[in-house]
């Protein structure tokens, strides 16, 4: 996902900004539309916008996402608690170089089909095709091949996976990759059926008719731009686990205080909340809820040599200063968000518990003594008498001035550094970014997938979102090293290590990890809030009465 | 028949010449003293004059006797209302605590309970302080986790819980600390056990009221405190008399410091583009003709230019990098842009002044041009000019605020009142007295400019010269 900005509750990310603006209502009573009815399990959600892109194929954006996680599946699958689970495959075996799943012959498309293993290799040949030209194709890319037939080197037989027979699928994999299984839980992985796609031609997914669904629902009714509604799919494999007959979305609308509204109204049963709204909420004397969105914070150092940031004393001295939880609790002020400690998120999971769990982030207090030394130590290598000026980059986002005045207060008062503040929106500060123009960066990292290396390899010197060129020769090799092995414990232990590099080398200053907080009708239970996918995940809820 | 009266010589004299006969009844005035005296009966003229008089020292002068760095953060009081010196309690500085966890009891239950227990024994760690407020409780069986809200208003049962601080996803857990953004007033906390989801409705709420703290080395870097000094005693907090903004600076301060921003842009921009005004207009007036024309048009193509363009140009133009303040283009494209409205002004006045029968007598007694323009044109102009620059001075300051609203001006952390209304605006409801003062002081500067403007109109204007 693309970088992102010093953000506090308000803003969401952009991409991240459509999945999380659902809006969920349903009936209390069956003559009155209400938010929540028990009795017929019925849950209307509004939507952000209108679904973009309902081909799983090509869709990137959040809003496609959520409703593609409710009507179709993949071979696995997140349960209740968020655990990876059996989906179309019953069950699975990993190896260094191959993945075979043996796929649950109870599976079956809406028009009553099973669902072979034939339709993950017709699919995922698709994804890969480079007149495909989807923007998720790198998701594939552990798969044998993937990567040079998407760039048109090899021809589409050429991809890793077959059909040993209908319901056992062999995939080869270009590289031992451990976190391959959760994968195939991403919408760019679900099955499609060819038959269905050919008859269907250009207009596959333009429609509710147009599309196959395997998932727990499937679309009954879209009246494009006006309304989504979603019913329970009869055909769906596991469909008495599932206790929501209905999830209508009978509002599109981006305006999150047109949703509160309607939350106010009991129309809609969630809505996601930002700076202009939650005070009204509050008011308004509802129960707010607070979610990790998955994404990190933090200030990105330019290291091309004719930068100052590139001496990693003065580095240090900054990061000997900078109190994260201060930031957090006295900067950003509104709940959820995290002090950051750490490139990795403290949900990341490791072998066996949360990552960070397992390997501790270093966290120092701030000491204003060290940091003077090494800001004396840095001045000496530099052979400078004064640091000049440093300048920040930051987008235009509403509160990215504020967070930047602090860092240029603190630091001009603490260890006398100037900064100059860059403001710039969010395209101009990518592209100054790319070419480097800028000494400290506020960046943000949002997961792609749900493994620790959508974010361990954001420094490797070939990572085209590197934009600071930190280059150093241990951490490449650590990430290779957890790339190239299938070993849950290897790749924790060099993910750690490569924790520490971005401590002791002061790679990236971590700010937080950052939090949103949202309304949900409180009869709704079991929606799961989640980092990557589908979000919020409707599939185990249940209307209490 | 009326006799004649004998007409002798002597009747022919001349009367002796007496000053009496030319004494005027009344003390001679002159033009500006005569409109001295019709300003000073009106009113609101004089009470804008003297605001403005005001202004001027609070801007000049302010900064010397309250001396307190603008750009200083104090975070121990960010968002504060205008108030009386505060004291706080001097702690320790902050040391990470670990929450209790209960051995032996489960992280997450085995299945999914219906019912769960409300939290027992909920209770603070310690004193709880601005640092930090501390808590623990008693675990809950078959608790998957606990949810904390913190509320300022008493909330009704489930409703009106406020802020959600944590959720806690295992059921042995049992601490809990909150240093978000703690002010010194009472606040309710509530805690509900969850299955490690979803909550159930059973709600424990405490009441607290943390007491005002600082930190020893926090009070130590603002100089309130000696090295030697222990915790335990109270300190005096730093005075903010207007309050402060987001980040802790001082209100008065930063409004001080804006004001010699935004009222240097407003006065001095003005003066030079109306001077430059006078001269172009005087000139252009005075020789007619075809020079008249060419110079009138060349004035009617600098109307035209789009002022935010070329503001953005002369940004460019003048290299001024990120992060640099953006006064200096924004006063040259002031004076390049705005001028032509000042030089139609005058120019239609001295060729109205020009063609007066007084000025023909001027020149046919012999009077030079040089003469004509310093005896009878300027000072007829005079008003004109003066009334122009009045009214340019607020529009200037308006131009200045706009600016530096959209982020074209100053350069953080220099403040502007524009710049100080935009990150006001942010919070107007919360905390409202961010944006009103920098407000106010516009709304005063741009009022007390365009009544002493009105007031210089009617008192400079010839034709109601000597009415009472």
């Amino acid at each position: 996902m693309l970088d992102f900005d010093f953000h506090d509750i308000e803003p969401m990310t952009m991409p991240k900004i459509l999945i999380l603006t659902l809006l969920i209502v349903a009936f209390t009573n069956p003559v009155m539309a209400q938010s929540v009815d028990a009795a017929a399990q019925t849950v209307k959600i509004a939507l952000a916008q209108e679904p973009p892109q309902l081909n799983n194929m090509t869709a990137t954006d959040q809003v496609s996402i959520f409703v593609l996680g409710h009507v179709m599946e993949g071979l696995t699958r997140y349960d209740r608690r968020g655990n990876l689970a059996p989906g179309v495959a019953e069950r699975w075996e990993l190896t260094e170089t191959s993945a075979t799943f043996w796929l649950r012959k109870d599976a079956k498309w809406s028009n009553g089909d099973p669902v072979t293993a034939h339709d993950f290799v017709f699919a995922w040949r698709n994804v890969v095709d480079p007149k495909t030209a989807s923007q998720y194709a790198f998701i594939l890319y552990p798969v044998e091949n993937a990567e040079a037939i998407n760039q048109g080197n090899k021809p589409l037989t050429d991809l890793g996976i077959q059909a040993i027979d209908d319901f056992t699928l062999k995939v080869t994999l270009e590289r031992p990759t451990g976190y391959f299984l959760k994968l195939t839980a991403f919408v760019t992985t679900f099955p499609v059926q060819e038959k269905f796609y050919r008859a269907t031609g250009s207009a596959y997914a333009a429609d509710s008719k147009d599309i196959l669904y395997n998932g727990a629902f499937r679309i009954s009714d879209w009246v494009h731009s006006a309304s989504l509604k979603m019913e329970k799919n009869p055909n769906y494999w596991n469909s008495k686990a599932i206790s929501l007959e209905v999830i209508d979305a009978e509002y599109i609308t981006a305006d999150t205080r047109a949703r509160l509204n309607l939350f106010i109204d009991e129309k809609i049963a969630y809505t996601q909340l930002d700076g202009e709204t939650y005070k009204d909420a509050l008011n308004n004397q509802f129960r707010i809820k607070k979610f990790v969105t998955g994404s990190v914070y933090f200030l990105e150092y330019n290291y091309r040599p004719e930068r100052i940031t590139h001496n990693k004393k003065l580095r240090q001295a900054i990061q000997a200063v900078f109190d994260p939880d201060e930031f957090v609790n006295k900067v950003l002020q509104t709940p959820g968000n995290l002090p950051g400690a750490s490139l990795f998120p403290s949900w990341i999971m490791g072998v066996n518990k949360p990552f960070r769990q397992e390997y501790p982030a270093v966290v120092t207090r701030p000491d204003l003594a060290k940091a003077k030394q090494l800001l004396r130590e840095a001045k000496a290598e530099l052979g400078l008498e004064d640091i000049p000026p440093l300048i920040l980059l930051v987008s235009d986002s509403p509160t990215a001035t504020k967070q930047a005045e602090y860092m240029q207060g603190m630091l001009k008062t603490k260890l006398d550094l100037d900064l100059k503040i860059d403001v710039q929106t969010f395209k101009q500060r990518l592209a100054k970014m790319t070419t480097g123009d800028f000494d400290i960066v506020g960046a943000g990292w949002g997961p792609d997938f749900d493994d620790i290396m959508t974010f361990g390899d954001l420094f490797a010197s070939w990572n085209l979102n590197n934009r600071g060129r930190y280059n150093n020769p241990e951490y490449d090799r650590l990430v290779r090293r957890a790339m190239n092995s299938n070993d849950p414990e290897v790749r924790m232990a060099a993910m750690a290590g490569l924790q520490t590099i971005v401590h002791e080398d002061a790679i990236i200053l971590p700010m937080y990890e950052q939090g949103v907080i949202y309304l949900q009708h409180p009869k709704i239970k079991g929606m799961r809030r989640t980092v990557v996918g589908s979000d919020p995940d409707f599939t185990y809820a249940r209307i209490v009465p | 028949m009326i006799p004649h009266p004998e007409l002798q010589a002597a009747d022919f004299t001349p009367e002796p010449s007496t000053d009496s006969l030319e004494q005027l009844s009344r003390p001679s005035l002159s033009y500006w003293q005569d409109a001295w005296i019709r300003l000073k009966q009106n009113t609101r003229a004089i009470i804008s004059l003297y605001l403005i008089i005001g202004l001027a020292f609070f801007t000049v002068l302010g900064p010397f006797l309250w001396t307190k760095d603008p750009s200083a953060q104090d975070l121990d009081q960010i968002s504060q209302a205008p108030a009386l010196p505060k004291t706080a309690l001097l702690v320790s500085d902050y040391e990470p605590w670990t929450p209790p966890n209960v051995q032996g009891h489960p992280a997450e239950p085995a299945g999914y309970p219906d019912n769960l227990d409300a939290v027992t024994n909920f209770a603070t760690v310690g004193t709880p302080n601005t640092q930090s407020v501390r808590f623990t409780w008693s675990p809950v069986q078959d608790a998957g986790g606990y949810s904390i809200y913190r509320s300022e208003s008493k909330p009704n049962g489930l409703q009106g819980l406020g802020l959600p601080l944590e959720t806690l996803t295992a059921g042995n857990i049992v601490g809990f600390e909150d240093r978000l953004n703690l002010k010194s007033q009472t606040y309710f906390y509530s805690i509900i056990p969850t299955d490690g989801l979803d909550e159930f409705e059973v709600v424990t709420t405490l009441k607290v009221t943390p007491v005002q703290s600082i930190t020893v080395s926090q009070a130590l870097e603002r100089g309130l405190i000696e090295a030697s000094d222990a915790p335990g005693r109270s300190v005096s907090l730093a005075f903010h008399p207007f309050g402060t903004d987001y980040l802790g600076r001082d209100m008065l301060a930063r409004l001080m410091q804006g004001a010699r921003v935004s009222l240097f842009i407003g006065v001095v921009a003005p003066f030079i583009y109306v001077l430059f005004g006078v001269f172009y207009g005087g000139f252009a007036g005075y020789l007619g003709g075809k020079v008249d024309q060419f110079l009138m048009r060349f004035a009617d193509f600098v109307v035209a230019l789009p002022f935010l363009l070329f503001m953005i140009l002369f940004k460019i133009g003048f290299g001024i990098g990120p992060g640099e303040s953006g006064v200096l283009p924004m006063l040259v494209a002031l004076i390049l842009l705005l001028w032509p409205s000042t030089a139609r002004l005058v120019r239609g006045q001295v060729l109205k002044i020009r063609e007066q029968g007084y000025i023909e007598a001027a020149r046919l007694l012999g009077g030079k041009p040089s003469y004509l323009i310093a005896r009878h044109i300027i000072p007829n102009t005079m008003g004109v000019i003066l009334v122009t620059l009045t009214f340019a001075v607020p529009s200037a300051i308006f131009t200045e605020a706009f600016l530096s609203f959209i982020g074209m001006g100053v350069a953080p952390p220099t403040p502007s009142w524009g710049s100080m209304c935009n990150e006001g605006v942010k919070t107007m409801l919360s905390h409202p007295h961010e944006l009103f003062f920098p407000a106010l002081f516009i709304s005063i500067t741009v009022l007390a400019f365009n009544l002493l403007g009105d007031g210089l109109t009617e008192a400079l204007d010839s034709k109601m010269r000597s009415r009472e």
